[in-house]
């Protein structure tokens, strides 16, 4: 099962695109990508979900990462398009409030 | 469904897709709902998981043998590893209030599933078995939050 990240840098923000299962085979690879970005000056990052359809707890733990990383490095931290299936996940392990959610990644840019 | 499915994977994290779409295809033919073929999926990838990081800890090539059985309204899933052994006690879901990465697979399965149990009265290993009651489905879930 393979995963594909996109990273599209603009101004003030980036976002990764996430396409595949996010599961133990493939939460590192999503980690690796992650991890350099709150060393740069964007404000915001956005983690486009869109394209992921299952996401385990390794992934969550992944995004917990990052968010915990925002807060050291004041980046804004965000998560757009959860599909039901990945929102559930989510919802399941009360982690839904936590992160800034948006339906859209443009939302999520713009916001 | 009279005779059980059985699958047998490596203890490799890039089968766990595998494990996964058999499984999909499985409730699919039982017309199990999304919603709880979702969450049931979720539930024998994060058993599997476990066995890959706790019980053979690292090596790729040891066996993980699933079995699954759907009889009446009864989901049973059992989860064979043969690698280290843990008290059953021991296997518990952490505190959600302390946000932090990792730990949330036991707690998963706990939610989701009826009955967890975990059987280490043999030579190597440990025998995972879960059961969910279909009929019931994602209502018993919404009941345990």
């Amino acid at each position: 099962m393979s995963i594909d990240l996109k990273l599209d840098k603009a101004e003030d923000t980036v976002t990764i695109t996430v396409t595949g299962d996010i599961d133990m085979s493939s939460s590192t690879k999503v980690r690796d990508a992650l991890a350099p970005l709150f060393k740069n000056n964007s404000k915001v990052i956005v983690v486009d979900l869109a394209g992921v359809s299952y996401i385990d707890s390794s992934g969550i733990a992944t995004l917990v990462e990052g968010l915990q990383w925002s807060h050291s490095s004041k980046n804004k931290f965000r998560l757009a398009a959860l599909s039901p299936g990945v929102k559930d996940v989510f919802e399941i392990a009360r982690l839904l409030s936590v992160f800034e959610v948006f339906d859209t990644k443009e939302q999520a840019l713009v916001e | 469904m009279s005779q059980p499915i059985k699958l047998s994977i490596p203890s490799d994290p890039k089968y766990l897709g595998l494990i996964r779409k058999v499984l999909q295809e499985l409730l699919t033919c039982h017309n199990v709902p999304d919603d709880t073929a979702r969450r049931l999926i979720l539930c024998v990838d994060e058993a599997c998981a476990n066995v890959i990081k706790h019980s053979y800890e690292g090596p790729c090539d040891e066996p993980i043998e699933a079995t699954f059985t759907i009889e009446g309204d009864d989901f049973k899933v059992q989860i064979r590893d043969y690698g280290k052994q843990c008290k059953s006690d021991q296997i518990k879901p952490r505190c959600l209030e302390d946000i932090k990465p990792g730990g949330l697979g036991t707690h998963f399965i706990n939610e989701i599933m009826d009955e967890v149990s975990y059987c280490t009265d043999r030579a190597k290993g440990t025998l995972l078995t879960m059961i969910k009651k279909l009929k019931t489905g994602l209502a018993s879930t919404e009941d345990k939050r």
